[in-house]
């Protein structure tokens, strides 16, 4: 009943060419900043970035003031840049700002919701900010309250919502639109692991309406879990991108070995092994355990006869595997091992 | 989430109502505002101080028509402009220092919303509740004078009707670009209400400081100057000492300066820079 509704209200005629004519096509979605400088006064928010942002869920990783606010506020046209170009869906956020924003859905990091309105009132006046009609702006404000998990208490002042029902709020009013392109600038701050949790799941939902969606966040869990790709920020400037598989794949040819055995056979394995292959890296575990890193055993098996040989167990030979911590850790060293 | 997890659901529909925005915030502003009990409290003791009085009188005094004497006492009398200046204090006070105080700037502009839309419709939402106060009825009392007239010159009594319109637009005007700006100066309205209105009391204070060594000072009183610009329009003239120039251009200067204030405030502060 509900969705027979649904198609009669909302007829698709004109959207797919009103996005054509934005720039904001099926395909066209991503953001590309070139040498992007923004200085408030004498501090340098942006230096220079540059980077490409594709389709997808996409994580916007930095150590808080690296630029992550900055960058989005400037793709949104909200700051005025020093110098390069930030183009967003094939727009300049300079020159073509309102028609960026007329098809972008921002959630903000800091608190911004009126106090004194509840979530239905908040949530459909600005979907006819958006330029929706007041009928379909309250239908598609409770929708959108019902998918962000805001059910009576939508009807009360936003005052008197927990953090998370803010986050909610603040999400809903972000995506009332349908917006094709989604920031979302630290959404889980503040959060209990409940709602963290609550609130990565409706963003890996809305990604599969083929949402781009820019996490701007410092909690590499979050990021990690949900996001497709991985743009690193760190003082204004871009410190590693790429696909989140392959940031967290690890160094070809590196093995993560353990060993468990008596502190001296360890020891007397550990040269042996030396013999052999390279050990990158070793993390001594209660004395009893060694995880070790190498590189050029190819051939499991001489792991193996060593250490049958020095009488300690293999408890895993697997190639090397990063979280994104490590990842995150590496790229602020300033590329890690031998550059990874 | 529940047993049933709601999916995220495209929206089909289209938004056409892009131009409507300046009118959604309006509507958005009045609406708040004639529920709130401080506008409220002001517009009924506005319509009986001010109002209500001229009306008894034009409907028990008979009269052969509409007089711009009558209509000048009534309109220029002080009164009138005094509580339009309250008003003005109490509606504009919180229409962009709650945003300030919010932070919810952001959430107007990161749609294609331009600071003129969002500052035309703020305003126009004030305008409306302060023509409640200023502009209807002081055309709904001229309009029951001319109906209960006795003579037939009804002619020179709409054209008293039209002054008196333009008077009330006018007063409705006048105060709301002082009283954004006053409102974009500070996160709380209670400062914002009483920094419009200490504002136009300082004015009338100075006004009232140098009037006693050159009358030509009253035009610097927001209250005398609208007071004197009304009996302009109604009657074609204006006290001897006070200079024409010099009225217009204060007036226009109080309307036309705090308006230009209060863009490039918001300008900056929604571009950040």
């Amino acid at each position: 009943m509900l969705m027979s509704f649904q198609c009669l209200a909302w007829p698709m005629a004109g959207e797919i060419a009103a996005r054509k004519e934005t720039g904001f096509g099926a395909n066209s979605i991503h953001i590309s900043a070139r040498n992007v400088a923004v200085s408030f006064g004498s501090v340098t928010a942006l230096d220079g970035f540059t980077a490409d942002i594709p389709r997808g869920i996409v994580g916007l990783l930095g150590p808080n003031g690296a630029g992550k606010s900055t960058f989005i506020k400037a793709s949104l046209g909200l700051l005025t840049l020093d110098k390069g170009t930030i183009s967003v869906g094939g727009l300049d956020s300079q020159t073509q700002s309102l028609r960026i924003r007329d098809n972008v859905g921002y959630m903000p990091e800091h608190d911004c919701l009126i106090p004194s309105v509840n979530a239905v009132e908040l949530v459909s006046y600005l979907a006819m900010i958006s330029g929706m009609v007041s009928l379909d702006a309250m239908q598609r404000s409770h929708e959108v309250l019902d998918f962000v998990g805001i059910g009576e208490e939508r009807y009360r002042p936003i005052k008197s919502y927990s953090t998370g029902m803010k986050q909610k709020a603040k999400l809903a009013q972000a995506i009332v639109h349908d917006p094709k392109l989604l920031f979302l600038d630290e959404p889980t701050s503040g959060m209990d692991p409940q709602g963290r949790e609550e609130l990565l799941s409706l963003v890996k939902k809305m990604a599969s309406s083929e949402k781009t969606i820019v996490v701007s966040s410092h909690i590499l869990q979050d990021v990690e879990r949900i996001c497709d790709y991985a743009v690193i920020i760190d003082s204004g400037k871009l410190v590693r991108s790429g696909e989140m598989k392959t940031l967290l794949a690890g160094e070809e040819g590196v093995r993560s070995l353990t060993v468990r055995g008596s502190v001296t056979a360890l020891a007397r394995y550990v040269r042996a092994l030396e013999q052999v292959c390279q050990i990158v890296d070793r993390k001594d575990e209660v004395g009893e355990q060694v995880t070790l890193l190498i590189r050029g055993c190819e051939d499991g098996n001489k792991v193996f006869r060593l250490a049958a040989e020095n009488g300690v167990q293999v408890r895993s030979l697997h190639p090397e595997r990063l979280d994104l911590e490590e990842v995150f850790l590496r790229a602020f060293r300033g590329g890690g091992r031998d550059g990874h | 989430m529940g047993i049933s997890p709601i999916e995220y659901h495209s929206w089909k529909g289209e938004r056409t109502a892009q131009n409507l925005r300046l009118y959604v915030i309006a509507r958005s502003v009045f609406r708040h505002k004639i529920r709130s009990t401080g506008v409220i409290i002001l517009l009924i003791l506005g319509f009986l101080l001010v109002h209500t009085l001229s009306l008894l009188l034009i409907i028990l005094v008979s009269h052969d028509r509409l007089e711009a004497s009558d209509m000048s006492s009534y309109l220029g009398s002080g009164l009138f402009a005094t509580f339009a200046m309250l008003l003005a204090a109490v509606v504009t006070s919180d229409l962009i220092s709650e945003d300030l105080a919010n932070s919810s700037f952001v959430l107007y502009f990161s749609r294609a919303l331009k600071v003129r839309d969002y500052l035309a419709g703020k305003a126009a939402g004030a305008l409306l509740v302060m023509s409640l106060l200023c502009a209807f009825p002081p055309v709904l009392v001229a309009l029951v004078s001319i109906a209960t007239q006795t003579g037939g010159d009804y002619a020179y009594g709409f054209g008293v009707l039209g002054k008196t319109a333009l008077v009330g637009a006018l007063v409705t005007l006048f105060f709301v670009p002082f009283g954004l700006m006053i409102s974009s100066f500070t996160k709380r309205k209670s400062y914002a209400a009483v920094g419009t209105f200490m504002s136009f009391f300082g004015l009338a204070v100075v006004s009232g400081i140098f009037y006693e060594f050159d009358h030509g000072w009253r035009v610097i009183s927001p209250i005398d100057a609208l007071s004197i610009l009304s009996t302009w329009f109604l009657e074609g003239d204006v006290p001897g000492y006070v200079d024409k120039g010099a009225l217009v251009l204060i007036v226009a200067s109080l309307i036309i300066v705090p308006a230009a204030v209060v863009y490039f405030r918001l300008t900056r502060q929604v571009v950040g820079k």
